[in-house]
């Protein structure tokens, strides 16, 4: 599992709408706003990190963000085993 | 994870992110982060990636990474990261990840032709020896080179330089920053004698205008771009240009899009001189006081070899151009010539293409007088859908802009202007047009040259690993550099080679004609990332030539080497990073490399255990080696000289260069490491502090010279982000050439102190007329510099300009983002963006798999005529990054003569489908 914080910069004013539009995206909690400066802290929880790619994509794609860029992030991994030849070098 | 664990970790999680971005919260908020990293140890670091260099904090526990956040401290990124920065903790758990030494082998022998094998570290130097050692005496130091790398440590650079010049005594030795950085650091060099940029990132915040040419800062410096755009939310008479080839991310911030011809940069920068001073808006008082005027000449080829020996058929035409050339209409134009008349040139400054001369203002000023609006518009407009007119308003629109002497105005250019046949010129010019309006070294004022590396700058350069340099902007060919640094080195006289080495891509064309036959690759992807690769592929492959390659993934370059080496990655070393605003940052260990992987430092300490004094400082042929002091191809025996300092010959280069008297007395462990290991110390079986050493012998070169480094320690001080060089008493000098910044100004207000090249002979347009010399010390050079066109341009048969580049996604050649497989899928396979109407005529559409093929070979890829970068007509763009497409085969070689700077801008293609 990937826990992400996520800073996300809109509009003052729009502030509220883009709570509303970030809470509604799956996996995306709002966990603080600053209405004065338009900041906004989301949580993304993704099973991979595909998807949490893809979920900071859609929140740059909402409405009214201005910027949306990872803080911080967890890694919840076990660690690969690794072999002595990586498989496509087995080949070359 | 049962369903309250987990959503006290988010609250954490939620709360450390409001914390490292500056959004208060409350204290049950607080106490909740506080517990999620309770048991985590938490320490600074820096981004692997680009040159942009922002800070992050990494977060271990039982020798794993566990978390990563951006610095929220850091000056640079203020608490921000962008996606790749994201992965630093990533890239170290690829699965394919290398662990163990692999040699080509068949019945458990070396064999070129065998197959990658895992072996111990023992018989990998030993392999690695003996082909080092039968290259090295038949060729002598010529026949051995390294390949290096702005993500070099700049410890790994260092004990390399010293490895391969007083050791080896070979300039063989070059970093892939040559096709990154070479040109700007060519012009820093010829117009203020000294490299690294006046400015730093804190003129966004100051300035009034940002004009990125060729610099896609969205996509390939983020977190700068987005203090850019941070400043414009903040200041209402912000302005942003992006002058590019082709409608990209960056356009999206901008206020004003200029899309221009390719090479024609050039025209437009002679424009703009041209239309500040008939707006007289030459900063006079400025000018007189710091600035020269100077020209060179123009018949200087385009770096690429002057025989076809060695060839494609269908390069040979291009490759004709190397002797002589017919000028076009706009290039005859730009230097005044009748463009009636034919006018082929014979290029007899291809090696002398750094030659310059003073002039007067006059000649400047007849020089930019052609490049009117009216030719400029016309030669420079790269949108056949715009209308002229309104092109020509945006030119005029930008001569505004620079030419308001109230408004402050930073220029960033990287790769457009680098990467470019007259790279080191185009770079001269921006530094003109600043320099006559006086914008530069001051709080809002810069020109200012974005880098791509992470350490282009702290390692690459100001360590001095090209195969011309020494450290601290010393050369080779210069006998009191060489004195200097034998003198620190404690060598004997001598020992140093005057005469420079192969650059990259020369290194590339040695092993494919012989002169060379082992390499040494470190920490980058040389196979994959030069361009024109199919000769260097074979040339790997079938000549009988040894590569080692040390990496941490299966790149092209491991695939082609006879041996490979497994790295130690960034966190899992001591390390440091200088990045693009001269700062310094260093770190800790934080993890151990898995399995059998050891740092690149490791790897040169422990090879140099294996070649002995005896056997590199005798008597050297040096081909075409000319110097004074020198006989003629030699490089003379100094182990006479050398036994009487000390030196035995069976003494090995390990206890010669690195395990000195000096180094030994910096004692592992040391309370700076509070508690973190130390691989390479541990498995060199030392108790010294080897990366601590080498930086204190390494920044003894540039104290006092111009490039003060802070004691080791300091920069792990916490309160400490990384230091801007010179650090003098202790503090950072943020603009240089300012007296109310920068200490080293001795005279006036402002002083361009460089020392290199302050004395010329003087001379008109076309050439000197004096011999006698005149130093200006403490002055810039404005240059003249004509328009030139490209080497190669499409034609009937090539009908197609290929230009090739980043993505935000993803890093260079990808070795290492392409490792994380969810980044890879995010943009898989790098497709050709082009436009949608230069599909249609070609029958073509979007996502259909064409060929491409240029004069070096032909590759397969998808076209896209939707994605973000939008290219106009006769126009397309492909990002580097993707193996299994690999773009470089089809890129010219072609370099600036200057810099040796491969131009991966512009090449002519023609695509069908498949
Ligand atoms: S902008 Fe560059 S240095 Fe900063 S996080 Fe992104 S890749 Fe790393």
């Amino acid at each position: 599992m990937n826990l992400s914080g996520i800073l996300v910069v809109v509009p003052p004013a729009q502030v509220e709408d883009a709570t509303l539009a970030l809470n509604a995206l799956p996996g995306v909690e709002v966990h603080h706003a600053e209405p004065a400066t338009g900041r906004i802290v989301v949580v993304q929880e993704a099973e991979t990190v595909d998807e949490e790619v893809a979920a900071l994509s859609r929140i740059k794609a909402l409405p009214g963000v201005m910027l949306a860029e990872m803080v911080y992030h967890v890694f919840d991994e076990i660690l690969p085993e690794w072999d002595a030849i990586p498989a496509e070098m087995a080949a070359s | 994870m049962e369903l309250s664990r987990r959503n006290f970790l988010k609250s954490g999680v939620a709360a450390a992110t409001a914390m490292a971005v500056g959004i208060p919260i409350s204290r049950v908020a607080s106490a909740a982060a506080a517990e999620t990293e309770q048991d985590w140890r938490w320490d600074k670091g820096v981004c692997r990636f680009c040159g942009v260099g922002c800070g992050i904090m990494i977060a271990t526990q039982d020798g794993k990474i566990v978390a990563t956040k951006g610095d929220p401290d850091a000056p640079v990124n203020r608490g921000l990261n962008c996606v790749k920065g994201y992965f630093n903790g990533k890239i170290l758990y690829g699965k394919d990840r290398l662990t163990q030494p692999l040699m080509r082998m068949t019945d458990g022998r070396f064999d070129k032709k065998g197959k990658f094998t895992p072996v111990t570290w023992d018989q990998a130097f030993d392999e690695m020896a003996i082909q080092f050692k039968k290259a090295y005496e038949e060729k002598g130091p010529t026949g051995i080179g390294v390949i290096g790398s702005g993500q070099w440590l700049i410890q790994e650079g260092y004990a390399m330089t010293k490895l391969m010049k007083a050791g080896f005594r070979s300039n063989n030795i070059d970093p892939n920053a040559r096709n990154c950085m070479a040109s700007a650091v060519a012009a820093f060099m010829q117009v203020f004698g000294i490299d690294e940029p006046p400015g730093n990132y804190d003129d966004i915040e100051y300035t009034d205008t940002v004009v990125a040419w060729g610099a896609n800062m969205a996509e390939a410096h983020p977190v700068l771009w987005q203090r850019v755009i941070d400043r414009r939310l903040g200041h209402s008479d912000m302005k942003i240009v992006n002058i590019t080839t082709l409608r990209n991310m960056t356009s999206e911030g901008s206020d004003l899009e200029i899309i221009i011809k390719p090479n024609t940069d050039m025209a437009l920068l002679n424009y703009l001189a041209r239309e500040i001073i008939q707006r007289d808006a030459v900063n006079q008082a400025f000018v007189d006081a710091h600035c020269v005027f100077c020209a060179g000449p123009t018949d200087i080829g385009y770096g690429m070899r002057a025989t076809d020996k060695f060839a494609f058929e269908a390069e040979k035409d291009i490759q004709a151009r190397e002797v002589e050339v017919t000028l076009t209409r706009d290039e005859a134009i730009g230097i005044g010539l009748d463009p009636e008349q034919v006018h082929t040139i014979k290029q007899a400054n291809a090696a002398t293409a750094d030659r310059h001369w003073l002039v007067g203002f006059e000649d400047f000023k007849a020089g930019v007088a052609p490049y009117t609006l009216d030719f400029v518009a016309e030669l420079a407009k790269g949108d056949s859908e715009e209308s002229l007119d309104a092109f020509k308003a945006k030119l005029v629109r930008l001569a505004d802009l620079y030419a308001d002497p109230k408004r402050k105005l930073v220029s960033f250019w990287t790769m457009g202007f680098n990467q470019h046949v007259r790279g080191t010129w185009v770079n001269e010019q921006i530094y003109s047009v600043h320099l006559l309006l006086g914008k530069i070294a001051e709080p809002g004022n810069s020109p200012f040259s974005l880098t791509g590396q992470p350490s282009a700058c702290g390692t690459a350069r100001e360590v001095g690993t090209f195969s011309h340099r020494l450290p601290a902007d010393m050369v080779v060919n210069i006998a009191k550099h060489r004195d200097i640094t034998e003198q620190t080195w404690k060598l004997p006289p001598k020992t140093l080679n005057p005469k420079p080495g192969s650059h990259i891509t020369k290194i590339m064309r040695d092993l494919e004609d012989g002169s060379m036959s082992w390499v040494w690759v470190q920490v980058n992807n040389p196979f994959q990332h030069v361009a024109n690769a199919n000769h260097w592929l074979k040339a790997a492959r079938e000549n009988d030539n040894f590569i080692v390659v040390s990496d941490a993934y299966p790149s092209i370059s491991a695939k082609v080497a006879d041996l490979i080496l497994p790295v130690a990655m960034i966190f899992e070393k001591w390390g440091g990073y200088g990045n693009a605003e001269r700062r310094t940052q260093l770190w800790r260990e934080q993890v151990p490399p898995p399995g059998e992987a050891r740092s690149d430092l490791w790897q040169i300490l422990e090879f140099s255990k294996r070649i002995t004094l005896a056997e590199v400082w005798k008597e050297q042929p040096i081909p075409g080696l000319k110097d004074e002091g020198f006989e003629e191809g030699k490089l003379p025996d100094v182990m006479a000289a050398a036994q009487e300092m000390g030196y035995t010959p069976e003494m090995t280069l390990y206890e010669a260069l690195f395990e000195t008297p000096e180094n030994k007395a910096f004692a592992w462990p040391d309370p700076v490491a509070k508690g973190h290991d130390n691989h390479t110390v541990k498995h060199l079986g030392v108790d010294w502090f080897v990366e601590k050493a080498l930086f204190e012998e390494y920044a003894a070169f540039g104290r006092g010279h111009h490039h003060d480094l802070a004691p080791f320690d300091v920069y792990y001080q916490d309160d400490v982000r990384g230091l801007r060089w010179p650090v003098i008493d202790g503090k950072e000098t943020p603009w240089r050439f300012n007296a109310k910044y920068d200490p080293y100004v001795k005279n006036g207000e402002i002083e361009f102190y460089g020392g290199a090249m302050k004395e010329l002979v003087t001379g008109n347009l076309n050439g000197p007329t004096t011999e006698e010399k005149t130093k200006f010390p403490g002055k810039a050079k404005i240059f003249f510099r004509p328009y030139a066109a490209p080497v190669e341009s499409p034609d009937g048969n090539y009908d197609l300009w290929l230009c090739t580049g980043r993505l935000l996604e993803h890093w260079h050649t990808g070795t290492m983002t392409r490792r994380v497989p969810e980044l890879h899928r995010a943009m898989p396979a790098a497709v050709l963006d082009m436009n949608e109407k230069d599909a249609e005529a070609r029958g073509l559409k979007r996502q259909d798999t064409v060929w491409i093929e240029s004069r070096r070979g032909k590759i397969k890829a998808v076209i896209e005529t939707t994605g973000r970068n939008r290219p106009p007509r006769g126009y397309s763009f492909m990002a580097f990054f993707d193996e299994s497409v690999f773009v470089n085969k089809l890129c010219i070689d072609a370099t600036c003569p200057i810099s040796k700077e491969e131009d991966f801008k512009k090449t002519a293609i023609k695509i069908y489908k498949v």
